[in-house]
């Protein structure tokens, strides 16, 4: 199976999933099921073409290809997987919503876009397919209108910004090499001058900065993943936001190549140092304002930054444990994210839209399912042992402990007890304490909704247990940068300094709970009852109004809030508002008064003239 | 090249500007049987001449067909060089004027019709003159031609705003042909002669300073209309009052044949072929300032027209690098203007009559009330941010990959300029785009599509944008011996003088 | 071997921890110049609360429970206490500092699911808690690991038996006084017992919990004393060679501990982070400069 019928498969899926629509929404549904599972199997296949090179078109006399690598066959797999499993959930999210063919279309092209930038063999199709998954991208946060144009808007800006930082890099390396083929370029590029290398470095590194929302280019972030339709901020935040993983990952290893990018500048100014603090940066302060959200999305989605800087910490720090680690919390990262985005997403479809935690509670009573996705994918944010989010923050840790970089390692580490605070009260609110008057007749999630939930929970749990099968493909890839290879078994990492061994883990903690279970079982039979029963002991009081959601951390707050405020946010708008006034003072130059237009005219043939007696131009 | 005959291979391109001229005068005869045949006659003449320009396409490539009026050989008489700019000048011209009066044949409906026809043959007939001609003085009769006929056709409406804005282009443009005039008469003062192969040969020998001043002159004149910054303030007034076909005409072919006169002046007659810094900078200053006044604009017909400005700023940008990559490159950004933009006045032009008013808010739930038509506007607007797979993307590909193959840091920078210029375009197209699906409209929300007739050239326009979006390489071949013919000023003189 | 060991050490665990928590009840009344309840007293208490009845809310409440034990019983599997550590090559120090978020989240989730407003007040009370004291208690942790270049518990213990305590140690002795200073908010004694606070919320988190639930709560408290204090042992007073040393050292620091929380109130919650992050945390700060500064200059 070669990749052109892949990708034309994706992208024909999307096209005729949207004419589809046009007969009947059942087969719309059923087809766009069919296209996106369908893609999963066909990349699974992929697995042993690993090498393969397709040259599939000529465009301005440039040989575009495709190609599979370890890399982009490990992308392309979460994406397509998560990419069917939010398909499968929108099923019924978007069931009675209006537009929904053009849902479905963009939802898929998405899809097709970003296998299209993870298979590309040269960076011309990658900007053409990362262009195709900007636009799209962008027409789908607008979709709920309201509030998402303005997140559209503040997106497509970014977007582009990074876009054409990316094309000023990518012509001038054709400009200089005469290709774009990525791996004729890395056998190039190693040659070129320290300088060169470097504007390559930040050209492309802001495009992909933006694009992972590495700060302070994340404003384009929170908002974006608010206000954009559940099912489809899941696939936003899962993979498409790490499409800037991807693009660092290529340029820093794959084209430049690791040598040359970790030995850029001096000391304490090398280039991959200073990434590894930004992302440090971008680890703490989105988790610390994350804390302050009372909106379930945005919360996520600050959360969803911060993420973002351990991957970038791992992959910029340039050590094999570093880079796997960073590697595997991308993956990981998009387990839990889009597992939280889901049940965020199921409560909202029973809510009719509802998203305040200030106004919720007590929904595991009503909505289970919903509540162990929530459960699990926080349990992975955190990074709680058993889950896979730890082991990837475990080898991410530890490299920058042994390498010597402690206080990397503090910015790493408070990220996590910082986000404890942030997800606890976002379960908390959501789905623990009282259930409010409202709610009381609300009914489960329905099962297309818990498919998707469960199998992300699920494979949370495995590959902490078993992390060995996404690390051993990892391995292959920090092999195929030139890095040393981890020593991975199936269920852990060994190594003279320091082990980790999962599976004595979760037996040691299995076995705990059983015995305490055990022991609770023994004692006397406990009686259920309802909270109303025992708070007054006995005494009636009124339901449901002993919920204490408003401002959980509040004492905190009080002193954390003032410091932080999104300062590059507010900067951001200055700025905007600045090119506004800028434009409307350029716009004054037309004055409309044609006297004014003709003394143009004469100035312009003044000046031509002067020019040419004073500096000789011709 | 003695031989005289009308037919060649392909149609005489002499018959691209005789035919259309000649049912121009034929319309009032025309009108007289029956006034609905008046308003197919452009339709008829374009599609022959459309014809013809692809017919020719072949011969050209291979050598420049010359063309001598009345048998005279140059530099004695007038003649026509239809080399590969020519001919894809006058294949745009006539697949733009098709589609366009297509679009009028429902869309001109009030006011004197029969007239509006006429002007639009003679219109298109100038800018057609202007490009196949090789003589300095009859292009500046061609010239005339056409902007005479556009300052009528923007005070088409008779409204106050249409008459004062025609009367502003009026002044403009005749200081500006004025000066063309001027220019031309030093020339012929100075060489006696106004073949522009024979100026061509002639100039490389003469004082530079001498040179200078007719050059100075005619480039001002000309960039009145080739819409160079300052002196393009016409242009978002006449624009914005005149109808939305002729909008379409004027952004996409009447300031890209002004350009193509100033080019053709500066690389053929002067043989300029090193790149020109000043006109680097000209070119991004006039991006510039046309993007971000079209950025602080709400009327959608002054945001499209300060929109042409910018393009027509990125265009003088890619001719001003000169190598033959970037000369494609502004080529093809001609190409990929006149499609995505006319394509933008057409639907919104149909937007204007349905919303009742030209204020972007009032697009406000658009998309449900005329999908298609949002739809192709969508897609115009994508093209010219320069997004694939649109043919905006390849054209800018080209320029900005030329630019970049100067190598050096300044360039680089200009560059970054350039593409700023597009974040901001990105910008408010993308802010269009939002009203037209995003908001909720407040008026009636019934769905009301444009006609027909004006579908059918939206729809043609969006999948040649679409086509050689992905597939460049139809209109490569010709754009790289278009640039070597404007940037070879020896090869032109051997070919028209023998 | 391993199995024994593994039985061992959180019956170890949870006989000293009990004894703490009797013998704290013991001298708190003594210095307040009380008699006192005798130290069995605690062992009393959870026989008596296994026999009664008690309410439950649902299952993650008994599960929020449950996994919070397991989660301290897990932690002391990975301590070594004298030369038990059973489990300590299955994971080092940054497994140590995870796992012992399992026990205030399972506890908060089990809170969490009772619905009684005072426990969730005790629990963000808990959590602002732990994030005050995590700043300087990493950047501690982080100092030791860079001093002895591991992350392996049982390699910095061992380390301690040959070069001396990493307490008067020069690089680390700004560490240690900084683990100090936060100790009481890590064992949650006054002057930090915000969580609990009996007289303000109800005891907080363990309102709720009556019976067999109870004296699970009550076993995890033991526990949690057991570790913090155990930790405090083998970072920075060498761990020790058997069991009964380590009990001894443990004993020391638990006394010293049980005086400062007698003689000092309790502060409000912000007081409580605004002092971790200003003492403490310059401390543990400037402790960690000093150890990468060395570190640096024995490079050279």
């Amino acid at each position: 199976m070669s990749l052109e019928l892949l990708l034309a498969a994706a992208f024909g899926g999307s096209l005729l999933t949207y004419l589809l629509g046009k007969i009947s929404s059942g087969l719309r549904d059923g087809f766009a099921v069919f296209v996106s599972v369908i893609l999963v199997a066909m990349i699974a296949g992929l697995y042993g073409k690993i090498g393969a090179v397709t040259s599939y078109y000529h465009f301005m006399g440039l040989e575009l290809t495709l190609r599979i690598s370890p890399l982009s066959w490990f992308f392309a797999m979460a994406v397509s997987t998560l990419g069917a499993l939010s398909v499968i959930f929108s099923l019924s999210y978007m069931r009675d919503r209006e537009r929904t063919d053009f849902y479905y279309l963009m939802m898929l092209l998405i899809n097709a876009s970003m296998l299209g930038i993870v298979f590309s063999g040269d960076l011309v199709s990658f900007f053409i397919f990362w262009e195709m998954m900007s636009w799209s991208t962008f027409l789908l946060i607008s979709y709920n209108r309201g509030s998402a144009l303005a997140a559209g808007m503040k997106y497509i800006v970014f977007s582009i910004i990074g876009s054409m930082a990316m094309l000023i890099g990518m012509l001038s390396l054709y400009a200089v090499y005469q290709t774009v083929n990525i791996y004729m370029l890395s056998n190039l590029v190693s040659s070129a001058s320290p300088g060169y290398l470097l504007f390559l470095l930040i050209v492309f590194g802001t495009a992909f900065a933006i694009k992972n929302a590495i700060m302070p280019l994340h404003t384009w972030l929170p908002d974006a993943y608010a206000e954009a339709p559940s099912p489809f901020t899941a696939v936003l935040s899962g993979m498409l936001t790490r499409m800037g993983v991807y693009g660092f990952l290529m340029i820093m290893y794959v084209i430049i190549g690791s040598v040359q990018t970790l030995n850029m500048g001096y000391g304490l100014l090398k280039f991959n140092y200073i990434l590894a603090w930004l992302g440090a940066v971008t680890i703490v302060i989105p988790t610390f304002i994350a804390m302050l959200q009372n909106d379930a999305k945005k919360l996520l989605a600050w959360h969803g930054i911060g993420q973002g800087g351990y991957m970038v910490l791992g992959i910029a720090y340039g050590t094999n444990l570093g880079l796997a680690g960073g590697i595997f919390h991308t993956l990981n990262h998009a387990i839990y994210i889009v597992l939280l985005f889901m049940s965020v997403a199921a409560v909202q479809y029973r809510t009719g839209g509802e998203r305040d935690l200030n106004s919720m509670g007590g929904l595991i009573k009503k909505m289970p399912i919903a509540f162990i996705g929530a459960l699990f994918g926080i349990s992975g944010l955190i990074g709680l042992p058993l889950t896979n989010g730890f082991v990837s923050k475990w080898l991410i840790y530890k490299t920058l402990i042994l390498n010597g970089s402690p206080f990397l390692a503090f910015t790493a580490l408070i990220g996590t007890w910082g986000t404890i605070l942030s997800v606890y009260k976002f379960l908390h609110n959501l789905f623990l304490g009282q259930l409010p008057e409202k709610y009381k007749d609300i009914k489960k999630s329905p099962v297309n909704m818990q498919i998707p939930i469960v199998i992300l929970s699920l494979t949370i749990l495995l590959f902490g247990i078993l992390p060995g099968l996404p690390l051993k493909v990892i391995n292959s890839i920090i092999a195929s940068f030139g890095f040393k290879s981890l020593n991975v078994t199936l269920w852990g990492i060994v190594s003279e300094t320091g082990s980790l061994n999962t599976i004595n883990l979760f037996a040691a903690i299995l076995t705990g709970c059983v015995i305490i279970w055990l022991i609770l079982k023994t004692g006397p039979k406990s009686v259920s009852a309802s909270q109303e029963n025992t708070y007054a002991a006995g005494a009636s009081i009124p339901e449901g109004k002993y919920h204490y959601t408003v401002d959980f951390y509040n004492p905190f707050y009080r002193m954390i809030k003032p410091y932080l405020k999104d300062f590059m946010d507010i900067f951001y708008f200055k700025l905007a508002g600045w090119t506004q006034t800028l434009c409307n003072i350029v716009r004054k130059t037309y004055t409309g008064y044609v006297g004014h237009y003709v003394t143009y005219i004469v100035l312009f043939l003044a000046v031509l003239i002067f020019m040419q007696l004073k500096w000789s131009l011709w | 090249m003695n031989d005289f005959g009308l037919f060649l291979n392909g149609i005489n391109p002499v018959l691209f500007i005789v035919v259309p001229l000649g049912f121009a005068f034929g319309i009032p005869l025309l009108g007289m049987i029956s006034k609905k045949i008046v308003k197919w006659v452009p339709v008829f003449v374009y599609s022959f001449v459309l014809v013809g320009a692809l017919s020719n396409i072949p011969d050209v490539l291979d050598k420049p067909i010359i063309i001598q009026i009345g048998g005279f050989v140059p530099p004695f008489g007038i003649n026509l060089v239809a080399g590969p700019v020519g001919i894809l000048f006058s294949a745009l011209i006539a697949f733009a004027g098709l589609m366009v009066s297509i679009y009028a044949v429902v869309y001109i409906k009030e006011g004197p019709e029969v007239r509006y026809h006429i002007l639009y043959l003679l219109l298109l007939t100038g800018a057609m003159g202007v490009v196949l001609t090789g003589d300095i003085f009859n292009l500046f009769v061609f010239f005339e031609i056409l902007c005479i006929s556009s300052y009528t056709l923007v005070g088409y409406f008779g409204n106050k705003s249409g008459i004062e804005s025609a009367v502003k282009y009026l002044i403009q443009g005749a200081i500006g042909s004025s000066l063309l005039l001027i220019g031309i008469g030093l020339l012929y003062g100075l060489f006696g002669t106004l073949n522009m192969a024979d100026l061509a040969r002639q100039i490389s020998s003469a004082d530079p300073v001498t040179v200078f001043i007719p050059m100075a002159l005619m480039i001002t004149g000309l960039g009145v209309e080739a819409a160079l910054f300052p002196l393009n303030a016409w242009l978002p007034d006449a624009h914005s009052s005149a109808p939305s076909s002729i909008s379409a005409i004027l952004s996409g072919i009447a300031i890209e044949v002004g350009l193509y006169a100033v080019i053709r002046i500066l690389f053929t007659i002067f043989g300029i072929s090193d790149f020109i810094m000043f006109f680097v900078f000209l070119g991004v200053l006039t991006l510039l300032i046309g993007e971000m006044c079209a950025f602080s604009q709400n009327n959608i017909k002054r945001m499209l027209a300060y929109s042409s400005i910018g393009q027509i700023g990125l265009m003088v940008f890619a001719f001003a690098i000169a190598t033959s990559h970037a000369v494609a490159g502004g080529l093809f950004q001609m190409i990929s203007h006149t499609l995505g933009k006319g394509l933008l006045f057409m639907a919104a032009g149909y937007m204007i009559i349905r919303s009742g008013s030209m204020k972007t808010a009032s697009f406000e739930g658009m998309g449900k009330r005329m999908p298609l038509t949002c739809v192709a506007f969508t897609i115009g607007a994508f093209s010219i941010v320069g997004l694939p797979p649109f043919i905006g993307f390849p054209s800018k590909f080209l320029i900005i990959q030329s630019a970049l193959a100067k190598g050096t840091v300044l360039f680089t920078i200009l560059t970054g300029l350039v593409l700023m210029g597009t974040v901001i375009e990105g910008a408010y197209f993308f802010r269009i785009v939002q009203v037209i699906y995003f908001k909720k409209g407040n008026g009636d929300s019934e769905r009301n599509e444009a006609p027909i007739a004006a579908l059918i050239p939206m729809f043609l326009f969006t999948a040649v944008i679409i086509i050689i979006g992905i597939y460049p390489k139809f209109v490569l071949g010709i754009l790289d011996s278009a640039a070597s013919e404007l940037l070879n000023q020896i090869d032109y003189i051997r070919s028209v003088l023998g | 071997m391993q199995i024994i060991a593994m039985i061992l050490s959180p019956i170890l665990a949870l006989i000293i921890g009990i004894f703490f928590l009797g013998l704290s009840r013991k001298m708190m009344a003594r210095i307040h110049w009380r008699y006192g309840p005798p130290w069995t007293q605690p062992i009393i208490d959870i026989i008596r609360l296994f026999s009664q009845k008690s309410v439950t809310h649902g299952h993650l409440f008994n599960l929020g429970l449950i996994l919070s034990l397991a989660g301290s019983i897990v932690v002391i599997l990975f301590i070594p206490v004298g030369r038990i550590h059973p489990l300590s090559d299955s994971g080092g120090m940054l497994v140590i500092l995870y796992m012992l978020l399992l026990a205030p989240l399972g506890l908060a989730l089990s809170g969490g699911e009772a619905a009684n407003p005072n426990t969730s007040i005790g629990i963000s009370r808990q959590l602002i808690l732990a994030l005050g004291y995590e700043v300087p208690l990493l950047l501690i942790l982080l100092a030791l690991m860079t001093h002895y270049e591991t992350i392996s518990i049982v390699e910095i213990v061992f380390r301690q038996q040959y070069a001396g305590w990493a307490l008067l140690s020069s690089p680390l002795v700004l560490s240690g006084i900084g683990y100090i200073s936060i100790m009481p908010a890590i064992l949650g004694i006054r002057p930090f017992e915000v969580v609990q606070a009996p007289q303000e919320i109800s005891s907080g988190p363990m309102v709720e919990y009556g019976g067999p639930y109870l004296a699970l709560a009550t076993i995890q408290h033991a526990l949690n004393l057991f570790i913090g204090i155990a930790l405090f042992v083998n970072l920075f007073l060498g761990g020790a060679g058997n069991p009964l040393f380590f009990f001894i050292k443990m004993l020391v620091v638990f006394v010293l501990g049980i005086f400062i929380n007698a003689a000092l109130p309790r502060l409000r919650i912000e007081q409580a982070v605004q002092y971790l992050w200003r003492w403490p945390t310059l401390l543990a700060l400037v402790g960690l400069i000093v150890v990468i500064v060395m570190k640096s200059v024995s490079a050279g």
